[in-house]
């Protein structure tokens, strides 16, 4: 049986009149990562603030272990490792003096892991944190996160300002993790990086949560869209059945059930002058759960 | 944690103590050459014009300023009471509300620690801070009285001692104040006003005895310097209602902050 080590039930938030989070309820399995996508305001960050006590929930319990997550409940607050989305440090402090800093509030020692991580995201502990930049700030909010092992690792945002090679040694941390047992809570609003590393996922929009669904299922669905331009246009759609989502001219923009494979299989009989296969936008997926 | 703390507000406490002991510094450098008999001749015209309400606000009618510990007992601790509220009050504003004027507020929640626990280091920081504005402020002027000339030991102590209880209670109700809200900025004006409204109370209370009422709405009152001057003693009713104001104050900061959103 699965245990389930973080249980967010009836979460609702309001700040003032205005919506945050409508009862929304979730609960992630040990050892798995959990992608949280929506697009800007739809109520990532409120929830991930309530998880962390940041902000009052209106209705609504978070459980951690079992145990409800209580702002004065130390040996709770140190199984969770969080990132968030824009990192503010103090800015008097070099990264070694933060680290440090970081260190004093753990009881075990966190030294050996926290030299690792360094290593890995070539951070420069030299630095003021003033002085970083977006991208080694993120790194530095890695390792403060990852440092003390925790079981659940709650990011938001996490690639934001990363360089390509550096989202490549973070996405190798995140399996690392996940083989160890750690449980990620991973927020974004980037579909790609669901698909990459995420078991399953969960949508929300407008505060509400549309649909948990296991990723490999998702991508079951092969939710991308094509677009072909053509002087035999019309005779790719009638004799294909194409749903056409956009037609200019010869150009026609269709949402595609087919596999890679057989699309293009399909498409060669014909003359085509520009073909392109764009993944899904989030808005692409939103209208999909909504029908 | 304390350590940190103590090491932030390092800057500020240097700035201010500098500020307070670069004032008395003058004064003492200046105040012999300014007391002469000739000048004191005109020094005690002059007061007899003041009316006897003015005189009573800054204590000279207790106590002549013939001399620099004159000048200290009466104008002096105004500047001490006024200068270490001030320092008092933004000190109690900002120490817990920094973290979240300046955003930290969310990697310090993310930590193992309790907001009580934060509470508790903030605080202990801050109260030694006072302390040892006004132990450093009592040193450096009972070592410029020494040099120049006699006064009494006693009630000097004891003086330098007055400024903590209300420079304590104003720390403790700015800071309460300060949970109401989430940035510096907005606590600044708040904090000065609070120092400067109730010094204004202090003052006039003393004045005329129809507004004499005024003085239960002033922290200044709590630094009870004229019992000071005539009987040499601190009274301990002061003591005692400085400390459960401040106590009190702590409890409802204690409660709020826990119930604060900090973002």
């Amino acid at each position: 049986m699965e245990k389930n080590i973080l249980e967010i039930k009836n979460l609702t938030k309001y700040y003032g009149k205005i919506l945050g989070v409508k009862d929304l309820s979730l609960t992630l399995n040990d050892g798995e990562i959990f992608g949280f996508i929506g697009p800007n305001g739809a109520g990532k960050s409120t929830t991930i603030r309530c998880i962390m006590n940041l902000i009052n929930k209106t209705e609504g319990t978070v459980l951690l272990n079992g145990k409800e997550l209580d702002k004065d409940e130390v040996s709770l607050k140190e199984l969770i490792g969080y990132l968030p989305s824009e990192i503010h440090l103090y800015e008097d402090l070099t990264v070694k003096q933060i680290l440090n800093y970081h260190e004093s509030f753990y009881k075990k020692s966190i030294h050996k892991r926290r030299r690792e991580l360094v290593k890995r995201l070539k951070l420069d502990e030299s630095k003021k944190i003033e002085d970083l930049s977006l991208g080694n700030l993120k790194k530095l909010g890695i390792v403060l996160a990852f440092a003390h092992e925790p079981k659940l690792l709650i990011l938001d945002e996490p690639t934001s300002g990363l360089d390509p090679i550096m989202q490549q040694v973070f996405y190798e941390l995140l399996r690392e993790e996940k083989d160890k047992g750690t449980t990620i809570f991973y927020s974004t609003h980037i579909l790609s990086e669901i698909s990459k590393i995420c078991d399953r996922v969960g949508i929300i929009k407008e505060g509400e949560l549309l649909k948990v669904e296991k990723v490999e299922e998702m991508q079951k669905k092969n939710l991308n869209f094509v677009m072909i331009e053509s002087e035999e246009i019309d005779k790719i759609i009638k004799d294909l059945n194409l749903d056409v989502a956009l037609k200019r001219n010869n150009t026609i923009r269709f949402k595609n059930n087919l596999s890679s494979d057989k699309l293009i299989k399909s498409l060669a009989k014909y003359k085509i002058d520009k073909v392109l296969i764009e993944e899904a936008t989030l808005e692409d997926i939103f209208l999909h759960y909504y029908k | 944690m304390f350590k940190r703390e103590m090491k932030v507000n390092l800057k500020n406490f240097i700035v201010w103590l500098s500020i307070l002991i670069g004032l008395f510094l003058v004064v003492f450098l200046i105040y012999p050459s300014i007391i002469n008999s000739e000048n004191m001749h005109m020094i005690d015209e002059m007061m007899e014009m003041f009316p006897k309400e003015l005189l009573t606000a800054f204590n000279m009618d207790i106590t002549a300023i013939d001399s620099a510990y004159g000048w200290l007992k009466s104008e002096g601790f105004v500047f001490v009471l006024l200068i270490t509220g001030c320092y008092s009050a933004i000190l109690g504003s900002n120490i817990l509300l920094k973290e979240e004027s300046d955003k930290t507020i969310e990697y310090l929640n993310s930590l193992p620690i309790t907001r009580n626990k934060i509470i508790s280091n903030k605080v202990s920081s801050g109260l030694v801070y006072i302390f040892l504005m006004t132990i450093g402020l009592g040193i450096f002027n009972y070592i410029g009285l020494s040099i120049s000339g006699n006064f009494d030991k006693l009630q000097y102590i004891l003086l330098s001692i007055t400024p903590i209880f209300s420079s304590i209670t104003i720390y403790f109700i700015c800071m309460f104040i300060s949970t109401f809200t989430h940035k510096t900025k907005k606590m600044l004006g708040i904090s000065l006003g609070i120092v400067f409204i109730s010094y204004v109370f202090q003052t006039l209370s003393t004045m005329s005895s129809s507004v004499e009422f005024l003085k239960y709405f002033s922290v200044f009152t709590l630094a009870d310097i004229r019992n000071v001057i005539v009987d040499i003693s601190i009274n301990p009713l002061m003591v005692i209602i400085s400390f459960f104001i401040s106590i009190l104050f702590l409890i409802l900061t204690i409660i709020h902050y826990n119930k604060k959103e900090l973002i």
